[in-house]
């Protein structure tokens, strides 16, 4: 119970109204940049980090988390409104989020993601207060083989689920795959497909992949319909809740989707793109209907709503507790703690109580705050769906530029995110998946390190991939997943 | 709409003289009032990172000892080790305003062929700080000294996989290779380095690596806690205090060589004379101020203040030591 005491404790700094004020501020900023094609919590922290040298350490950390699970509310708006995330972690809200908006059910898709969000992040800290230590413990057991596996696990559970013709999704899949080479092997130092372009030596942004491939290519496809007139406006809308059957449909879902997340977002280097991917193929893989995912589902929204805010919490606990960064926002979160002249470590918790159940503590109340104000803010923003397309197409053209350069400053990136663009809108029409393309440039690049990681370590022995519980109950999850779709066939059809 | 035309026409006109005239003007008086205006504070890297804490650091220590009035926005242009900045310093050729920083890997991009500039391809105005690299090993490792390591090297070159978090032929691996050349250890090319993106000591910490290569600022909270246990540090004399202070420097272990990673300030190529001695004269009175004193305690940097011209002399000496290493491992270019 000595948890519950310092947590109480933490309250005391939390509630203080300074502190309350930069969670709000925090929050709302991070809602606002989550929602902006490119600006991600990374970028949102990276802005902050010259005003911590005038706040305090808490003062500076609450804010920082505030922007971090804000950009988790903000990340699935665009997602679910004009089908472009914002970020990777928000790509998973489009599969049922914006077919739900193009039946007209945006209001409960925007409350059910706020909601799962609210509880996704709520039972996370939860978890966070108690079992911090032991999940962080447990995380390092993941070593190159039981990553190369969970990467496995999560590129064949998409890959299975693709909708419509399997070998469209494979070429997708390997598409990504290929893209996710370019750069410099980091394991031999040798530069593949970089055709002598200097920014191509560090690989190729994920985010400006999705960018290109949604929001640009949402656009071409809208010049398409407004040409030939099947693009409608909506101009009534409803209040910004859910029913009752909705709820029960989502309930369990956000329930199984949050320890996920958590978990998933506790692992260096695995991060809330994976853990909403992951949630949505589980949920999927569930639920009685699997055939209504991807046309409307609203646990498809819940589900991966859940899951990011649970790993944005989870993916401070690798950082706090044992100073390892284990995504690009913790890292420039890091890099604020040493700012402050604060060491991340096992001792941080001993040494600074106030600072880190403050922290903890704001997570809660920041949630809550966060919660109350998407409703009514969910209320105003979508009302841009009766902005006419001529109008609101040219915006989402601008802010997909904006936001690529936001990523790393980089003028090569508008190549790339014509020629990304370009190549997803050749896909749509041609009916090739998007989505196992997107998750293979995600987990691409890390999947082929680890295996090369691996493969160094046990000098080219493969049974190093069996070698331990974590891989073989990820090799039984990766051919549970592929088999499952089949095995379920055929009982149906016994039964009929 | 023809004559909002024409008022837009003569609007852009107007400008466009009096850019080009203001531009004229100020470029004679430039020298005279330098620095007037933004200047450009710029990292190589990432927000968060080694050199974006430094650069940050000496923009606030500057404004805050009032050496320097104008004001320093801090940006990043990360990409390919800093690379992808070093090119764009290329295109302000000869101006004044832009104020970067590098260390080791400045040198080690263009020797292993990532870039072809070079650090004479900027101008050194101060190196400012001193990292060393620290060799931790998993509290339960049966390695207790970096010789112990060097043994088994020598007895099985694969039998210790070192890890690190840069890629291969970069800062962490060149670290430990230094340290294995110097104890005489000739097939460097087939030590194992297992190149991280930043989990590194995730990695040693659950055991699948023997030993991480690393800067001390990086496993500090893990070394005081005691979940790592430092072998080494690459310094020629003790660092820090408590625990840290105990950890011995490869000299003390009869290992003769030292690696610094060393931090400076640059400023564009051919960068005018009269801001180079504006900063050497600058940073040369900042390492004096107690404001930097408390910033690099707070860091844990060592001092390693060196001007302008002898910092120049002493890339060219590190220059061929790393490239001594890298071709010892095929990857000179």
């Amino acid at each position: 119970m000595e948890s519950f005491e310092l947590l109480l404790h933490g309250f005391t700094v939390a509630l203080q109204p300074m502190n309350i004020m930069w969670v709000t501020v925090g929050g709302i900023l991070g809602t606002i940049i989550g929602m902006l094609p490119g600006l991600g919590p990374a970028t949102g922290v990276a802005v902050l980090l010259p005003l911590t040298f005038t706040m305090g350490p808490v003062a500076a950390l609450i804010t920082m988390g505030g922007v971090y699970y804000g950009a988790m509310y903000g990340g699935s708006r665009a997602s679910i409104l004009i089908n472009t995330p914002g970020d990777g972690a928000a790509v998973a809200a489009t599969f049922d989020g914006y077919p739900m908006t193009l039946k007209g059910k945006a209001e409960s898709a925007l409350a059910i993601s706020a909601i799962a969000s609210f509880i996704g992040g709520v039972f996370a800290t939860i978890i966070m207060v108690f079992v911090s230590m032991p999940v962080a413990r447990f995380a390092v057991k993941f070593g190159p083989a039981e990553y190369f596996m969970l990467f496995v696990f999560a590129l064949a559970a998409t890959a299975s689920m693709t909708k419509g013709n399997r070998i469209k999704g494979f070429i997708s899949m390997t598409l990504g795959l290929m893209i996710a080479t370019i750069g410099i092997d980091a394991q031999s130092g040798v530069k593949r497909f970089t055709f002598n372009i200097l920014e191509l030596q560090s690989g190729i942004d994920f985010l400006v992949v999705i960018i290109a491939v949604y929001a640009l290519g949402e656009v071409f496809k809208s010049f398409k319909n407004i040409a030939e007139g099947k693009k409608t406006i909506q101009t009534g809308f409803g209040k910004i809740w859910i029913s009752m059957e909705e709820w029960k449909r989502c309930f369990w879902p956000i329930l199984r989707s949050s320890p996920l997340g958590f978990f998933i977002g506790a692992l260096p280097g695995a991060g809330g793109t994976m853990a909403s991917l992951m949630a949505y193929n589980n949920e999927k893989q569930m639920s009685k209907t699997p055939e209504e995912f991807g046309e409307g589902a609203i646990e498809g929204v819940a589900a991966p709503e859940a899951a990011n805010n649970a790993a944005s919490v989870g993916a401070m606990i690798p950082m706090l507790t044992l100073g390892i960064p284990g995504s690009g926002t913790t890292a420039v979160m890091m890099g604020a703690l040493l700012m402050l002249g604060l060491q991340p470590g096992p001792l941080l918790f001993q040494q600074q109580p106030t600072i880190i159940w403050g922290l903890i503590a704001s997570m809660f109340i920041g949630n809550i705050i966060l919660a109350v104000l998407n409703i009514p803010f969910a209320g105003i923003i979508v009302r841009v769906l009766a902005v006419p397309p001529r109008i609101l197409y040219p915006i989402v053209l601008g802010l997909a530029f904006v936001g690529t350069f936001a990523i790393s400053s980089s003028v090569m990136d508008f190549n790339l995110l014509i020629i990304f663009g370009i190549i997803g809108f050749v896909m749509s029409i041609t009916n090739i998946p998007a989505t196992p393309m997107i998750l293979a440039v995600i987990v691409g690049s890390n999947m082929e390190q680890s295996f090369r990681r691996a493969y160094k370590i046990s000098d080219a022995d493969l049974s190093i991939f069996i070698a331990s519980p974590i891989c073989i109950v990820l090799i039984a999850l990766t051919i549970i997943s592929i088999l499952f779709p089949i095995i379920k066939n055929i009982f149906e059809k016994i039964k009929k | 709409m023809e004559k909002r035309r024409i008022v837009t026409l003569i609007a852009a006109v107007f400008i466009l003289t009096a850019t080009v005239v203001f531009a004229a003007g100020s470029g004679e008086n430039e020298e005279a009032q330098y620095p007037k205006g933004n200047l450009d504070f710029v990292a190589p890297g990432g927000a968060g990172g080694g050199w974006d804490l430094t650069i940050r650091t000496t923009a606030k220590v500057l404004k805050d000892t009032g050496l320097v009035k104008v004001s320093m926005p801090v940006r990043n242009n990360p990409g390919a080790g800093g690379s992808v900045h070093l090119t764009s310093l290329q295109e302000v050729k000869g101006t004044a305003r832009t104020i970067t920083v590098y260390s080791p890997p400045l040198i080690l991009t263009n020797l292993n062929g990532t870039t072809e500039y070079s650090y004479n391809d900027v101008t050194p105005l101060a190196r400012l700080i001193a990292d060393y690299a620290v060799y931790v090993v998993a509290a339960d490792s049966p390695y207790k000294t970096m010789n112990d390591v060097m043994t088994a090297l020598k007895k099985d070159i694969k039998s210790v996989k070192i890890g690190g978090n840069s890629s291969v032929g970069s800062m962490d691996h060149i670290q430990f290779l230094i340290m294995a050349k110097a104890v005489g250890i000739k097939n460097l090319k087939e030590i194992d380095y297992v190149s991280f993106d930043e989990s590194g000591s995730a990695q040693v910490l659950g055991g699948h690596i023997d030993l991480f290569s690393t800067g001390l600022s990086e496993v500090l909270g893990l070394i005081e806690s005691r979940d790592l246990r430092a072998l080494a540090q690459s310094s020629d004399h003790r660092v820090g205090e408590g625990i840290i202070a105990e950890i011995s420097t490869c000299q003390e272990q009869g290992i003769d060589a030292t690696f610094v990673n060393w931090r400076g300030i640059f400023g564009p190529p051919e960068m005018p004379e009269y801001a180079v001695s504006y900063w050497r004269d600058i940073f040369a009175k900042m390492v004096k101020t107690d404001e930097w004193k408390a910033a690099r305690k707070t860091n844990g940097w060592d001092d390693a203040y060196l001007d302008g011209p002898d910092f120049k002399t002493f890339l060219g000496e590190v220059n061929e030591e790393y490239k001594g290493v890298l071709s010892d491992i095929g990857m000179l270019n």
